[in-house]
């Protein structure tokens, strides 16, 4: 079983993010594999490991930079990385992106692609679904368990009514929920032999996808960036609990009707 | 007049709160609603949907989608779409519409946008607004071209209507894809818990209660307020609430009057899920503790000796 992991670097929204001029400020912020890329990526590395996929490539759609996040994944077990590194793939929306996967889908053919849920700067979540649209193949979202050894796996997902328990039969893309694993952190055995690990750049031609991405592709667009509207400044109550309990019970019940 | 099909959520025999808030968003914005219903013996909710604004109601309603796979949700909604010439396709937010919706824009080479809160007409095409960055920052969101697929968060536009004869037309149940095939479904939800979607109160319980015993304590105060009962990811990661309580990211978000978060620690995912709220209670022991970021009233103690005080008081308030 072969399995495509598509990742993606992102400013750490664990930071403190500030706004000016309708954009993010870049200054101080650091780059990180987005979260649930990386549950994506220790699923695929566990089945690796269990004998179960032969081999896991991450890609990644993105700049220059995104080639650390590529080492990353590599250290953290991915066999080989390939960097779509194309300026006419700036500015892509969701769309965008997923047609670039698509395309590199079509000339990798994995039996698996584990994708994170969402990526944490955009929290859009589209790229997975729509890769899988165009691939035509299922796509099974939220992801919390993944069982069996292939053709066919048993899924647990997040439903509606509760937690499905799907049996799906491969060619399928999967979007992981952060309760799928706990994502190691690399060694540093790990770090040193993915420096030795194959990473591939291709353009949008490489890949037959030029013309279908980047900014003059997106029908989507972020006009602009603002700060979210400023909550008003709380209160703290400290001191002896059973004392403030009540303090703030009877404030609760005054001022935010607490007992409706 | 331009006609956005919204794609109905269904749950427990009745039409969700969310939909009918995009119903009558459709109005005010001057667009012609036409609905979806899908589901498993669904179709007397045609009406409604009807009383609400829908114009016009494309029914499919088959025991094949009791527990849709979000594929067959995707043909629906293409198919219904073609059939009321609609420009634009309106989801809320659900674990269905989080594929389903994606993959709609991708086989109608659309623009799509999840987590909008607010829509305007901007030209031809629309403007929005949504939370990104773990709703550290708002977006202004363009969407152009000839078909949008949108997901609104819930809470996002006031409902208002009642019940009348709807104009329906009947779907056949889409194919299921032959790759899958759905084993079980494993309802977690506890029987007399309230809706944490439509819920006033919400009371959430965080790794602070300890253990299953602590998590049954905190339940005591959902229970005495009525309130719904949520949970952090560390507590459904530990088997003490099912999944369908959790409030985050990948849970539920949720915008209730009062939250309260009793030993919830507060990570950026769990913040991003519930930082709508009007009313932001937390009880915690850690004075450091982020959830005291968001919190309009901040209780640095332990829940333990906080609780009781409350369930107390609540009890007196009752007689």
């Amino acid at each position: 079983m072969k399995i495509l992991v598509p990742v993606k670097q992102v400013m750490d929204v664990e930071l403190n993010v500030r706004v000016a001029a309708g954009k993010v400020v870049e200054d101080g912020m650091t780059l990180v594999l987005s979260k649930w890329d990386e549950n994506a990526l220790e699923a695929a590395v566990q089945l690796k490991e269990a004998g179960t996929a032969s081999e896991v490539v991450v890609v990644t759609v993105g700049p220059e930079s995104a080639g650390e996040t590529l080492r990353k994944a590599m250290a953290m077990g991915a066999d080989r990385a390939v960097h779509v590194l194309d300026p006419a793939a700036d500015g892509s929306d969701s769309l965008g992106v997923a047609r670039v996967l698509a395309a590199l889908g079509a000339k990798e053919k994995p039996d698996l692609i584990l994708a994170g849920l969402q990526a944490q700067d955009t929290d859009m979540g589209g790229v997975g679904p729509m890769t899988a649209e165009l691939m035509g193949i299922p796509c099974l979202s939220n992801v919390t368990k993944i069982e069996g050894t292939g053709p066919t796996l048993t899924i647990h997902r997040r439903g509606d009514q509760g937690r499905e328990v799907i049996a799906v039969t491969l060619p399928a893309l999967i979007t992981a929920n952060d309760s799928l694993n706990q994502p190691r952190l690399a060694s540093l055995k790990g770090i040193m032999m993915a420096k030795k690990k194959p990473m591939d750049t291709l353009t949008l031609e490489n890949l037959g996808a030029a013309g279908v991405a980047g900014a003059a592709h997106a029908l989507t667009q972020i006009a602009e960036f603002q700060p979210p509207a400023a909550r008003a400044a709380g209160r703290k109550f400290t001191g002896e609990p059973e004392v403030i309990a009540k303090e703030v019970f009877d404030l609760l019940v005054k001022e935010a009707k607490l007992v409706g | 007049m331009a006609v956005v099909l919204i794609v109905a959520e269904i749950k427990n025999g009745e039409v969700r709160k969310p939909t009918l808030e995009l119903l009558a968003q459709a109005g005010r914005l001057g667009l012609e609603a036409h609905a979806l219903l899908a589901g498993a013996g669904v179709s007397t909710l045609a009406d409604t949907l009807a009383g609400h604004g829908a114009a016009k109601v494309y029914v499919s309603d088959d025991p094949s989608l009791k527990t849709p796979f979000p594929g067959q949700i995707t043909q629906l909604a293409d198919t219904a779409a073609g059939k009321s010439s609609a420009t634009m396709v309106w989801f809320s937010p659900s674990e269905v519409s989080r594929a389903a919706a994606p993959a709609l824009a991708a086989r109608k080479g659309g623009s799509y946008a999840s987590g909008l809160n607010s829509l305007q007409a901007d030209g031809a095409g629309w403007t929005g607004t949504r939370q990104a960055m773990a709703t550290k920052v708002v977006q202004k969101i363009k969407l152009s071209g000839p078909f949008q697929v949108m997901v609104f968060s819930s809470g996002a536009f006031e409902a208002g209507g009642a019940p009348k004869a709807a104009q329906t037309e009947t779907l056949p149940p889409p194919p299921v894809n032959p790759q899958l095939s759905l084993k079980e479904v494993a309802v977690e939800e506890q029987k007399g818990e309230v809706d944490l979607g439509e819920a006033r109160v919400i009371v959430t319980v965080g790794r602070g209660a300890k253990d299953p015993d602590g998590v049954a304590f905190v339940k005591k105060l959902a229970d005495a307020l009525g309130a719904g009962y949520g949970s952090t990811r560390a507590v459904v990661d530990s088997g003490w609430r099912p999944h369908s309580s959790q409030v985050g990211q990948t849970g539920r978000s949720v915008a209730p009057e009062i939250y309260l978060a009793v030993g919830v620690s507060g990570a950026i995912q769990h913040l991003a899920g519930m930082s709508g709220s009007k009313k932001i209670v937390a009880v915690n022991k850690d004075p450091e503790a982020p959830i005291f970021s968001v919190a309009d009233y901040g209780v640095v103690g332990d829940l333990f000796k906080v609780l009781p005080v409350w369930l107390e008081e609540l009890g007196r308030l009752k007689k």
